[in-house]
């Protein structure tokens, strides 16, 4: 009859503390460097007249905490001190003489990883106790902080001791199962990397889908070192003194989770392990349903970015029908991924000789299955590229094209959700623009819409000039509303010029006068300006310029989308003005919201919100009320003063290029 | 002690062990003998708990062996490639199998490392030369006091002098202790001498199971001379072989050799002596009829 057996052997314990400690030593003097002892120092230097008042010690003791990483230190220390724990699976006499001992699977694995999460734990808890000593010393009164910063580093430093496990009993070969470690921790992540790259290179509209990835719980390492710190919150007055601050607590919920998590994996690698066949030392997988499983992955992932690839840079080489280039991608993709299907055989079963009747009957099956995905892809069938999110799901929608527009009401919503539905409708000829229209100037433009979940659905399309006369009927139909709802007046002074542009002043403006020089050959640029003027005369002056631009914007004569090449567009440079044209406008009410800002997301909730903003402006020679206004107003004389991109570039001897231009 | 039925082992497409029985009494020396890639080191490694078998069953007094932590604790492994942990010095090592065997004898390990004054108890193990540290795997498993001890290829590579020594060390704790020994080895020479029981694997299977002393009387070497021509034999005795170089004929006999000695004497030869085999030469003969390289495993 077998005997219990205990989970833990105390002379194991030992054996491998012995061999890890040096590693914990190490760690912890990292840790101490980088927290409490930093921390001393920072705070030995405390002065407020140089962090500002308001600031105190508990807020510099929470920045200082806030900005530990946490997932990163785990993930490294994770796998150094399980890999040298288990170092005896990884070669033949080590792993037969452990197992010749009169000690269990069970005793050896429970003691092994009891003795990593010692060595990786001990100082993580060594350094809060350090830490929060120091702080009550100082009186920076956020022990519940520093706790937090220690549970969240323990958390993710056990999941990844799990998920190290499980890595250590999938491979017999120590360097592969590092290597299967990392690609556990940043599997979903690479996944959808890869699907997102497939789709941005094939699929209609998501040329710009790696711009939307965003870290999931699936990748903790990324995930928890952005939603499991300590998140601290001020508030600056307009002297950058703080006012208050706060902080929270957050990601308590994904900790719990991890740590059921890491539960599960080391439960899962402990039946891994009794389940082990020794003679697996040295193999590429030791758990045979993971050979299927890793075959497949390699297969697929590889080939489907790898055959996407090839479909995109024949593309580049010369511009393919949408159907043609699909068809490139398919069959790049299965040649591919017969190659990475029978390499990924030669490196599991360590032969060349992998070519037998079984395996091909496998890799078929693989094929078929690689196909019908595609297929799927290409036909659309999870309506990826037709999705138009539901209204009551988007806090705002933007559009961006040759200018930038964010529309946050139900209104606009709705509008941009009708204009993009009906876009999607004509996709058929819409993939093919560049195609069908080569030789019409073209360009992109991207609708963004931010979901109230905090998700973003993001698609850019290539189109081409809306007014060139070789375009279809149907590409009309397809984008002239969307260009006309660009071009809307009201709407370009609203998103272009911004919320405050009819309750402002203009405090500055700036136009360049260009003289040119035969004896340099070279225009010099000059500006005109008004100092003798006092201030409310100056901004009368602007106001004048202003109100002409304003009618300019009515007449259509500025800020317009055609959805054509702006910079390479010949006509176009004809009457672009060479001159600068700039100023900017303030209210004394209303504070500024920038589309820019919140299309790409730049904005600073920390910030105090600004009363004003520069605008830059293209001017054209079509833009005859702001011309006049601004020679009204002496900001030039002479109409030989106004030089357009193209005579600049002729007497300059540049090429008509974009490079010349902007040289 | 050690029971082996039926046992395969199967690594991918490859049989390494091919329906093996094997049986050792308690108390006796077994040499296990065979070529390179025969399966011994693999069924050494079954009855090491290393491996679990694929098929049929090993085990050691009755119990199985495989994840049987208290079985093995009555039993001591010293496999051909010996590991101690990096860093560790002897004393080191004495202290972890102190802590894994319950009838670890620290007295009677100090008291041997005293007859080997060249190995330095202090210095790491790994440092030590290849034949010290096999001095010093001998030395930790004797003093673990085991009931059986499992060799694996134990003095290959080491000079002769040090496989004295060895021998020397394991043959007294047999004789004290009436230890239990399986013993693995590529050439028959080196167990002729201390085993009691010999088995020969071939291709993952035991082609022959005896002990010593039934083979040495199962056949006899016996040189004649007769007067003229050799008279026929009587049928009770089986020739094996026969060798004739001028008037001595040398025969292979197989049976008791006190009874064919007799019925020998009857014809009466001019000259007639018994001599002992070597155990290459009765293995020579015992399997000689059968399809087996019996040559490459015993030479």
């Amino acid at each position: 009859m077998q005997s219990k057996t205990s989970f833990f052997n105390l002379a194991l314990f030992k054996k491998n503390i012995s061999r890890t400690w040096i590693v914990g030593l190490l760690y912890f003097i990292i840790l101490l460097i980088l927290i409490p002892i930093m921390l001393i120092m920072d705070l030995a230097n405390f002065d407020q007249d140089i962090y500002g008042k308001g600031y105190t010690k508990t807020l510099l003791l929470l920045n200082h905490i806030a900005y530990i990483p946490t997932s990163m230190w785990g993930i490294t220390i994770a796998i150094i001190v399980t890999a040298i724990t288990f170092w005896y699976l990884f070669f033949k006499r080590d792993n037969y003489m452990m197992h010749s001992f009169p000690v269990s699977r069970k005793s050896l694995y429970f003691t092994g990883v009891i003795s990593s999460i010692t060595v990786t734990i001990v100082p993580v808890i060594l350094i809060a106790c350090i830490t929060s000593i120091v702080a009550a010393v100082e009186k920076a009164y956020a022990f519940d902080a520093i706790w937090f910063w220690a549970l969240t580093v323990c958390v993710s430093t056990l999941l990844f001791i799990g998920i190290a496990m499980f890595s250590l009993m999938a491979s017999g070969q120590i360097v592969t199962s590092i290597v299967f470690y990392l690609i556990f921790n940043y599997l979903f992540l690479m996944m959808e990397v890869a699907f997102k790259i497939a789709a941005g290179i094939l699929m209609f509209g998501m040329s710009d889908a790696m711009s939307t990835i965003t870290y999931t719980p699936f990748t903790p390492v990324c995930f928890i070192g952005e939603n499991c710190l300590v998140n601290v919150l001020e508030s600056y007055d307009s002297m950058g003194n703080v006012k208050s601050f706060t902080y929270t607590l957050p990601g308590m919920k994904y900790l719990i989770i991890y740590a059921i998590v890491a539960v599960v994996f080391i439960t899962v690698s402990y039946i891994l392990y009794t389940h082990k066949k020794l003679e697996t030392v040295q193999d590429f997988i030791a758990v045979p349903f993971l050979k299927p499983v890793f075959t497949i992955g390699m297969s697929f992932f590889i080939s489907m970015v790898a055959g996407a690839l090839v479909a995109g840079m024949i593309d580049a080489l010369k511009l393919q029908y949408y159907n043609t280039r699909y068809a490139i991608a398919i069959v790049s993709t299965l040649i591919i991924g017969c190659i990475i299907f029978y390499a990924t055989q030669m490196l599991i079963e360590k032969t060349f000789r992998v070519f037998s009747s079984k395996k091909f009957g496998f890799l078929i099956g693989y094929s078929l299955a690689a196909f019908a995905v595609l297929l799927c892809m290409r036909f659309d069938v999870f309506k990826v590229e037709d999705k138009v999110p539901a209204a009551d799901d988007i806090a705002w929608v933007g559009i961006a094209s040759d200018y930038t527009m964010v529309f946050s009401n139900p209104e606009d919503i709705n509008s941009v959700r009708e204009l993009h539905s009906n876009f999607l409708a004509d996709k058929k000829e819409l993939r093919d623009v560049n195609r069908l229209f080569d030789d019409v100037d073209g360009s992109i433009f991207t609708i963004k819409y931010k979901l109230k979940n905090g998700k973003l659905v993001n698609r850019t399309y290539s189109v081409v000039d809306t007014n060139s006369d070789k375009v279809s009927a149907t590409y009309l139909a397809a984008c002239e509303p969307i260009v006309d709802y660009l071009n809307n007046p009201t709407r370009i002074k609203e998103h272009v010029i911004g919320n405050i542009w009819d309750d402002c002043n203009v405090t500055s403006l700036q136009f360049s006068q260009y003289i040119y020089s035969e004896k340099d050959n070279d225009y010099f640029a000059n500006f005109a300006d008004f100092d003798d003027l006092k201030e409310s005369e100056q901004i009368e002056k602007n106001n004048r310029i202003y109100a002409a631009f304003l009618k300019d914007i009515d007449d259509g004569n500025i800020f317009t989308t055609t959805f054509g090449d702006t910079y390479n567009n010949k006509e176009l440079q004809k009457i672009q003005l060479f001159n600068d044209f700039s100023f900017t406008i303030k209210s004394d009410n209303t504070p500024y919201f920038s589309d820019e800002q919140a299309y790409w997301d730049w904005q600073n909730e920390n910030e105090e919100p600004s009363y004003q903003q520069d605008i830059y402006a293209q001017l054209t020679t079509n833009c005859k009320h702001t011309l006049k206004a601004l020679k009204d107003e002496g900001f030039y004389t002479e109409d030989s003063e106004l030089v357009t991109n193209y005579e600049y570039n002729k007497v300059m001897g540049y090429d008509e290029s974009e490079d010349a231009i902007y040289e | 002690m050690i029971e082996v039925n039926n046992v395969t082992k199967r690594f991918g497409d490859f049989v390494a062990l091919d329906g093996l029985n094997m049986h050792v009494e308690r108390g006796a020396i077994y040499g296990l003998v065979g070529p390179n890639g025969a399966g011994k080191s693999t069924i050494i490694r079954h009855l090491s708990g290393v491996y679990k078998q694929d098929e049929g069953t090993v085990t050691i007094d009755g119990q199985p062996v495989y994840e049987n932590e208290k079985l093995k604790q009555r039993f001591t492994v010293i496999p051909d490639e010996i590991f101690y942990f990096t860093q560790a010095n002897t004393m080191d090592m004495m202290k972890f199998y102190k802590s894994m065997y319950p009838k670890f004898d620290e007295a009677l390990f100090k008291k041997i490392l005293a007859c080997f004054p060249e190995i330095n108890p202090k210095k790491m193990v790994r440092s030590l030369s290849k034949g010290m540290q096999k001095q010093v795997a001998f030395m930790l498993s004797i003093a673990a006091r085991p009931e059986l001890m499992i060799l694996d290829e134990p003095v290959d590579g080491l000079d002769p002098v040090m496989r004295r020594q060895i021998w020397s060390l394991i043959m007294s704790d047999v004789a004290e202790h009436g230890l239990t020994v399986l013993v693995s080895s590529h050439n028959l020479r080196e167990l002729e001498d201390v085993c009691d029981h010999v088995g020969i694997m071939n291709h993952g299977k035991l082609l022959i199971e005896r002990s010593l002393d039934e083979l040495q009387t199962s056949i006899t070497k016996i040189q004649l001379a007769f007067e003229g021509d050799m008279p026929s034999l009587p049928p009770e005795v089986q020739v094996l072989k026969k060798i004739t170089t001028g008037r001595v004929h040398t025969l292979i006999v197989k049976g008791e050799p006190r009874v064919a000695e007799q019925t020998i004497s009857a014809l009466n030869p001019l000259l007639m002596d018994v001599l002992p085999l070597t155990l290459e030469e009765i293995f020579i003969y015992e399997l000689g009829g059968e399809n087996y390289a019996v040559k490459d495993i015993i030479f």
